[in-house]
């Protein structure tokens, strides 16, 4: 086998295997499809349906066990087809049953380009598109959650426009004033909303539904902030927090080849794209997108005579519980290798932060997900088969899907959180050359959070008519969760202290990042205090939290986490110059954007409403939500300056000279850069914790986990 | 791009070549399991001495994956459970006027065949772990049959059920039987199915006293299956 | 930032308002120390020619004085929010005034009981968006809901209180200073939801009784009757 470069011999397994799953999934598939086909007999594509089952069948008997190349790539053609084909049923019809055939078509596509790549291991669909390294997964991620963010974010900009001029047309694409005065057409954009709005309803295109003359209308607002919150949450910082750093991370900072499962691993990462083509499927199905707000409330979301809603908020339902299937085996993925496969030495508390927070968070996920599942489940069956378990008229009980989703929710926001507080932690010792303050009350610190998160969720119900007393014992454990919190801070205040600070772009974020969470963790316990909820609960207060803990939090780890592995990732360095502008930028009209949200939610300006004109009270402060909006451009546009930065240098970056630019400890800048397949020459073995620097008495102020210097004892 | 320690290694090789030969390979085999741990070196200073801690693992990868998965499940159960006895202690009467009583002695046999399953899995867990490999394919073609049993009568009494004008949409009592009842059954079918493959697995002859992960794993599953069950029967049948 | 405040017309208004200061300035200390610490670290520590990092791992007298410190704060907070909220949503003040607030998508439905005070009875008054009270009176609202979960909000009484469907709760206010006041809806509840408003009058007394004399006219036998709407409107 004269290859490129050598390949793994687990790989080799671990493609194996698949091969072996996927027939045995085709034979499984193709069986049922017969029956059920014949059981049901769907008047649509009925004999297509038939086909589909005796191909799959009779492909999967013949590739059992044997590489059949050609046979076994067969699935690739009419798994495209069948997945285009259920698309386009469930969008037309629209049908959950076509997305159903999607789902099934999307698996038949990755089974086949996996047949490919088991033959050519080494070709672009074996390492880039169906790859089992836990690196390159972690880079299919990166990639899925930075696409996903220009969408989650244009939308942001998109009801911004809204907001600050309701009901204005956009520029370029809107319809010009004299137009909407004078009704006869001046531009050639008049001309064609003219002929577009003339059309009646049904044969309307997608521009004339939901944004007539170019202004948003009041319904699509409601789905823009529902699926840019469902995007930013679901599809940006979980994939890039929990996807990309958590699987490039965790092997290479615990010292190993590669995830336990890696075949899950790669499963995980395409299940998560197919539910992303549900998810975005749904603004082109008739009726809109779900609009019922990320937290989906019910009876609203449960009954489409009430949102308008039919097809969009189904689908919103169905993708987020195929993407729990993908974060479950994310989740089981990570627990499993960070118990199992730490290199020798590695005990638990000689772990980087970084890995105990995505330890934690994956536990998280394995507890909190599951919940989410079956309260979607029972959405999903108020929406499609007339149960009623949220709808009072049929015995229902719309407070039971806050408790369930909330109960999710909390801890939730705490997944996306710990791992930002993880890579923050990485980075700041680095940077001052420094132990990281109070190891271990830093891992428990987490901990208390991740448990305290459990018995908090009522936070959100302060008003919804839940029993006070209930309000009174949340509002306790709430107001407790800032202890573990106070602990992180001020134990980075105390890395810094003492310390040689280096102001690199990745020390930036991190520093950026610790500023911005305590400003979002304190906006937090005015919420916490029942009576003062009463009042900015549904404000624009809220909104500012969200975005202080998750853009100035989540959003601002990601970046420094990037700035600081890019060059593990890549084998170069992203340009500094360019970093620093597009940290500033970022800093200012970030601050510019969400700070006067304040401002808004204490004169009582009510969230996910798209025309604040509407009320008298608010007219004093539109002024301020056109400076929000145009400082929201400016920050929006900034992230461009990142795009640019970060697509040129992966290609034409400055190379790395050393595997260990940063000259830091952790295990992952002993690997060679970019590390191959299974990593490390040989298995490291870890000697001392992750954040010797500056021991006394030494040349280098670096003691790299792998080497035996005199370090205290203890640690 | 530099060399990896892991290129292909003659076994590696032989194992490609042989993929074609039937030769089973264990689940277990290569789900990943950790790199044959280097051999401690001796403690440099400063150590604590306890490198040797991540060599000591308890259990295997899949074993682990498979209680985490178990977990998982627990919760997904959790949360639909906790749903219905909202419903059944918030409600006024339970089950609501007009709705058909459930089947409560039917059921109290179909708990008994299911929990006997129980037995009979730990049996063929039993045998093979001394690797009696008839004893194994007796038991687990025992436990097919029971859970098989089971669903058929779960399946008959729905049927009668339905017929009575119990359905997903009559009321929330309806949702909630056949949600919560149903993802078990659900559950019992898949592991019907898996506990087949395992069975048709033995009577290859596939496991030995050394190597059965796939059985363990297997049986686990079916634990969790079993006794969800009576807990389940107490809630929603027994008032 | 807090004289944004909208004016504060209610009888625990002024407390929520305390309360809101009390954490404003705790929270804004915190940062203020968070912040300044930060920066000074940063000028004092930054990167210089032969001065090395401090070697410390930690210091637990340093994190029993934060945790501490933390905790107490935290709980004086919880036991100051307490009684407050007790106050605001258990132990409610006898009704002098009684309406029912339906939300249905979307609008607020507002019943009143009639002069008999009782309600549904013959001079039941049912209208739209138009809520009437007297000044200084304590008012319970009965809200509940058509359709989907709404929320009743007048930013001026710092009161907020989502309608439930199948759920009937009770919120009070005590208006000290007539004047009129809008009542938007603060729960997404459709494609309707922005713009769902009603109107919230406090009335001097005087107003007061002029309202209800033209929501319920006495009977015609009396003198006092004007005229023609009140026929009208009367049924007898
Ligand atoms: C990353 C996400 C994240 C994080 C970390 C947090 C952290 C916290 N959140 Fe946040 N929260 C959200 C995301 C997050 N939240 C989102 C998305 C919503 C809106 C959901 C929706 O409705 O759409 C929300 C809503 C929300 C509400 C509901 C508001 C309402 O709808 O009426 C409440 C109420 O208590 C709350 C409280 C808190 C608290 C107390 C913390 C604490 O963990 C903060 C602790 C941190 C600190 C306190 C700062 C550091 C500590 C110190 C510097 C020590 C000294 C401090 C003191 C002495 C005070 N949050
Ligand atoms: C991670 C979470 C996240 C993030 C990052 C953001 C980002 C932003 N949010 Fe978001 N927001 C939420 C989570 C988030 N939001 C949630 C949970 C809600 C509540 C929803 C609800 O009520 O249901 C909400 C609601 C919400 C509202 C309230 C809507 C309403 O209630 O009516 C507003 C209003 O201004 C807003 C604005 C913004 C803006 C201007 C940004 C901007 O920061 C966006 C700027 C970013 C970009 C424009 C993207 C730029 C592109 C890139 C960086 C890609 C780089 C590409 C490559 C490298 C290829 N958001
Ligand atoms: Cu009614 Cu919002
Ligand atoms: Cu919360």
């Amino acid at each position: 086998m004269a290859h490129a470069h050598p390949i793994s011999a687990d790989e080799l397994k671990q493609r194996r295997l698949f091969g072996e799953i996927f027939s045995a999934v085709m034979i499984v598939t193709g069986m049922l499809f017969v029956l059920l086909t014949l059981l049901i007999r769907p008047e649509s594509g009925l004999l297509a349906r038939l086909a589909f089952g005796v191909a799959a069948l009779v492909n999967g008997i013949l590739t059992w066990r044997k590489p059949q190349k050609w046979l076994g790539t067969l699935p690739l053609l009419y798994g495209t087809l069948w997945a285009v084909w259920g698309l386009q049923q469930g969008i037309s019809t629209p049908s959950l049953l076509g997305f159903a055939d999607f789902l099934v078509g999307f698996f038949f596509l990755v089974g086949g380009l996996g047949n490919l790549a088991e033959h050519h291991p080494h070709g672009f669909i074996g390492t880039h598109l169906i790859s089992m390294d836990h690196k390159m997964i972690g880079k299919q991620f990166l990639t899925l959650g930075l696409l996903m963010m220009i969408l989650g974010g244009g939308f942001a900009l998109l009801f911004r426009w809204q907001l600050a001029y309701p009901d204005k047309p956009l520029p370029l694409i809107g319809a010009s004033a004299q137009f909407l005065e004078s009704g006869e057409p001046k531009t050639g954009m008049d001309k064609l909303w003219m002929e577009w709005l003339q059309k009646d309803e049904s044969e309307q295109n997608w521009l004339a539904k939901n944004m007539p003359m170019g202004a948003v209308a009041p319904a699509f607002y409601n789905s823009l902030f529902t699926m840019h919150a469902t995007i930013m949450i679901f599809f940006v910082v979980m994939p890039i927090l929990i996807g990309c750093f958590g699987n490039f991370l965790i092997p290479l900072m615990i010292g190993t080849r590669d995830m336990a499962f890696p075949v899950l691993n790669m499963l995980s990462f395409w299940v998560a794209v197919a539910s992303g083509v549900v998810m975005l499927a749904g603004f082109f199905v008739p009726g809109g997108h779900a609009a019922a707000g990320w937290t989906s409330y019910t009876p609203l979301a449960a009954n489409a005579a009430w949102t308008g809603v039919d097809m969009g908020q189904v689908l919103w339902s169905f993708s987020l519980i195929v993407l729990g299937v993908s974060s479950l085996m994310g989740s089981i993925n990570y627990i499993t290798t960070i118990i199992n496969m730490r290199a020798p030495g590695m005990t638990l508390f000689r772990m980087p932060l970084a890995i105990w927070s995505l330890f934690i968070v994956a536990i998280l996920l394995l507890l909190a997900l599951p919940v989410l599942t079956s309260a979607l489940a029972m959405l999903l069956f108020d929406q499609t088969l007339g149960t009623s378990f949220f709808n009072v008229a049929g015995g229902g009980e719309p407070l039971l899907w806050q408790h369930l989703f909330w109960f999710f929710g909390h801890p939730e926001v705490y997944i996306l959180i710990l791992p930002a507080m993880g890579l923050a932690s990485e980075i700041l010792p680095v940077f001052s050359r420094k132990p990281i303050f109070g190891y271990r009350a830093m891992v428990w610190a987490m901990v208390a959070i991740a448990f305290l998160g459990w018995i908090v969720w009522g936070h959100h119900m302060f008003q919804s008519g839940m029993n006070p007393r209930l309000g009174t014992t949340f509002m306790i454990s709430t107001m407790l969760i800032a202890v573990p919190s106070a602990i992180k801070t001020f134990n980075w205040l105390g890395t810094l202290w003492g310390g040689s600070i280096r102001f690199t772009v990745p020390m930036l974020f991190a520093l950026g990042f610790v500023s911005m969470f305590v400003i979002g963790g304190l906006s937090g316990i005015y919420m916490a205090s029942t009576p003062v909820d009463m009042f900015i609960h549904d404000t624009y207060y809220i909104v500012a939290h969200i975005h202080y803990v998750v853009f100035g939090g989540s959003i601002f780890g990601i970046f420094a986490g990037l700035y600081y592995w890019f060059p593990k990732m890549y084998g170069r360095l992203m340009n500094a110059t360019w970093g620093k502008v597009h940290f500033w930028l970022t800093f200012v009209s970030f601050n510019c954007t969400f700070f006067p949200m304040h401002i808004l939610g204490v004169g009582g300006h009510m969230r996910r409403i798209a025309n604040p004109l509407q009320y008298d009270f608010l007219k004093q402060f539109q002024g301020m939500n056109e400076f929000i909006t145009i400082s929201a451009f400016v920050l929006g546009f900034t992230q461009l300056i990142f795009a640019v930065n970060f697509v040129y240098c992966m290609f034409k970056g400055r190379q790395v000279e050393s595997d260990n630019p940063w000259r830091a400890n952790t295990l992952e800048w002993v690997a060679p850069t970019p590390p191959p397949h299974g990593n490390f020459m040989a298995t490291p073995t870890v000697h001392h914790g992750p954040y010797e620097y500056s021991v006394p008495g030494r040349e280098t102020d670096f003691v790299p986990q792998t080497e035996k210097a005199a370090v205290p004892a203890g640690h | 791009m530099p060399a990896t320690a892991a290129s292909v290694s003659p076994q590696a090789a032989y194992e490609w070549s042989s993929r074609d030969s039937g030769e089973v390979l264990e689940l277990d085999h290569f789900s990943g399991n950790p790199p044959p741990p280097t051999p401690a070196l001796p403690y440099g200073p400063g150590d604590d001495g306890d490198d040797g801690e991540a060599e000591s693992r308890p259990v295997g990868n899949a074993v682990l994956g498979m209680l985490l998965f178990l977990g998982t499940d627990a919760m997904f159960f959790a949360a639909l459970i906790g749903a219905f006895i909202v419903f059944k202690y918030g409600a006024l009467d339970w089950p609501p006027l007009g709705q058909p009583r459930l089947p409560v002695m039917v059921t109290g046999a179909n708990t008994v065949i299911l929990l006997a399953s129980g037995l009979t899995m730990f049996q063929a867990y039993r045998r093979i772990r001394r690797g009696a490999a008839a004893g194994l394919q007796k038991n687990l073609a025992l436990t097919a049959l029971l859970g098989t049993t089971f669903l058929l009568i779960q399946g008959y009494e729905w049927i009668k059920l339905l017929g009575y004008g119990l359905t997903l949409s009559s009321s929330v009592y309806g949702a909630t039987f056949y949600t919560l009842i149903g993802c078990h059954a659900l559950h019992v079918a898949g592991a019907v199915l898996w506990l087949l493959v395992v069975w048709w697995r033995a009577t290859q002859g596939r496991f030995t006293a050394a190597r059965h992960t796939a059985v363990l794993l297997c049986s686990m599953y079916w634990y969790l299956v079993v006794l969800l069950w009576p807990l389940l029967y107490l809630l929603v049948y027994l008032n | 930032m807090l004289d944004w405040l909208p004016e504060n017309v209610s009888t625990y208004g002024s407390r929520i308002d305390f309360i809101f200061h009390v954490i404003y300035y705790l929270t804004a200390s915190v940062f203020v120390l968070v912040s300044a610490t930060m920066i000074y670290f940063l000028i004092k520590y930054r990167q210089r020619e032969g001065r090395p990092a401090t070697y410390t791992h930690g210091n637990a007298t340093l994190e029993w004085v934060w945790t501490s410190a933390t905790t107490v704060a935290m709980f004086a907070l919880a036991f100051a929010s307490k009684p407050l909220w007790g106050e605001i949503k258990q132990q409610r003040p006898p009704a002098e005034v009684e309406v029912r607030v339906t939300g249905k998508q979307f609008n607020w439905q507002i019943l009143y009981p009639g002069p008999d005070r009782q309600f549904d009875t013959a001079d039941d008054y049912q209208i739209d968006n138009d809520l009437h009270v007297p000044v200084n009176a304590v008012v319970h609202v009965h809200l509940n809901s058509l359709d989907v979960i709404h929320s009743f909000f007048v930013p001026q009484l710092r009161l907020k209180q989502d309608a439930v469907p199948g759920h009937n709760i009770t919120a009070w206010f005590q208006a000290t200073k007539p004047g009129v006041y809008e009542i938007p809806c603060a729960e997404l509840c459709g494609f309707g939801h922005s713009g769902m408003k009603g109107t919230l009058y406090v009335d001097t007394p005087e107003e007061y009784e002029a309202w209800k004399l033209q929501t319920w006219p006495p009977a015609p036998a009396a003198e006092a009757a004007p005229a023609d709407s009140a026929g009208a409107a009367n049924p007898l």
